[in-house]
């Protein structure tokens, strides 16, 4: 049973926020858009802050997509390096979720997508509640074991396009395994977010929900 | 599960004093520890000393601190805790090692401490992953690895 423990006057604490980060074209955007149903199937109330260098590409790419309300996605123009916005000085961030919060008072959950970065982009716990940082299987068998801090301290490693492993020669479920390695025991989720066969991205919805909705989950 | 969604007050409050003397006489204070990283978290979920699954979902302009009180009731009080942090303590060997010391720390995003000559690095998941970005500048000679005296707070 789930018991909420507040003070009578105390704010309400609002949604959710969780980062994701990775490098660029590794699929961060195209796993917002395969998270998306699944968050709306289960009926968790949702919106999307992309970030891009100097455009609102991935913002236009979500909102045209019909997947979402198109006013629930917000852009933030990084400007320069993508990790200043969600790390040094995330107040562009934080304000542009303020907004969605404020424009919609139901919402569960932000997802924040970072521009794509290199392996050091992390997020500032100020701006997110959780993060997860996706790799992906054509970057290279040896990513995991560069250890990057995106990949040691993020609270889920996804390691996306797990089919597209064979065409460019590398061995997924020893990336994945290596990733488990490196990252000693803390979450690694291998996925495939398009295609006739989608993989792994319902464990992720999983994680979100039990890690920061709190929401029993089947284990 | 309990959620908690706001902080009661410090524990070592005057007006929380009385009943937690009271509360941890019958061991029904209960600890939630963390470490420094995870007190900037809003939201977390997580276990208690007790082995209490609890979940914390803060507003934005609340954040955990040590002593943060979550819980008192009149039979159990539930309070944070921040786990002891570990450090590598640094020697550069002059004033050059010491910029470049600096400027590496720096550009690695590190949390450091100063005590003296020496730079303490705080460690914020595995050790390993420190000393092996450290690893040319050790070997050079121009940096020591000393001891964690455990003095850095």
């Amino acid at each position: 049973m789930t018991r909420i423990s507040e003070m009578p006057d105390s704010p309400a604490p609002g949604p959710a926020r969780v980062g994701i980060g990775g490098p660029v074209g590794s699929g961060k955007t195209a796993l917002i858009e395969a998270l998306i149903p699944i968050f709306v199937e289960r009926g968790v109330e949702l919106a999307v802050v992309t970030n891009d260098l100097v455009t609102k590409e991935d913002a236009r790419r979500l909102q045209a997509g019909g997947l979402i309300d198109p006013r629930r996605v917000v852009a933030v123009e990084a400007g320069a390096c993508p990790h200043t916005v969600i790390r040094e000085d995330p107040t562009l961030n934080i304000a542009a979720a303020d907004d969605l919060e404020a424009r919609f008072p139901g919402l569960d959950l932000i997802l924040i997508e970072s521009g794509g970065d290199n392996l050091a982009s992390t997020f500032s716990l100020d701006l997110v509640d959780w993060w997860m940082f996706v790799i992906d299987v054509g970057q290279g068998d040896d990513i995991p074991r560069k250890r990057g801090p995106g990949i040691m301290l993020c609270d889920l490693l996804v390691v996306n396009k797990l089919d597209l492993a064979p065409h460019v020669f590398v061995d997924a479920q020893a990336i994945l395994a290596e990733a488990r390695e490196v990252r000693a025991g803390t979450p690694v989720i291998g996925c495939r977010c398009k295609g006739a066969q989608i993989e792994g991205v319902a464990e992720i919805a999983d994680a979100i929900m039990r890690a920061v909705l709190f929401r029993q989950v089947a284990a | 599960m309990d959620i908690y969604t706001s902080i009661l007050g410090a524990a070592d409050a005057a007006e929380h004093h009385d009943r937690l003397h009271h509360l941890a006489h019958h061991h029904a204070v209960d600890v939630l520890r963390l470490s420094r990283a995870d007190l900037a978290r809003r939201r977390l979920r997580t276990r208690t000393e007790a082995g209490l699954e609890v979940a914390i979902a803060l507003p934005r302009e609340q954040k955990l601190f040590e002593g943060a009180l979550l819980a008192l009731t009149e039979d159990r009080a539930l309070v944070v805790r921040v786990e002891t942090e570990h450090w590598l303590r640094l020697a550069p060997r002059d004033t050059a090692a010491a910029l470049r010391l600096g400027y590496f720390c720096g550009n690695l995003h590190w949390r450091v401490r100063f005590e003296q000559a020496h730079v303490l690095v705080a460690v914020e998941t595995d050790a390993r992953v420190y000393l092996e970005r450290l690893e040319g500048l050790l070997a050079e000679g121009v940096v020591t690895l000393l001891p964690d005296a455990g003095a850095a707070k």
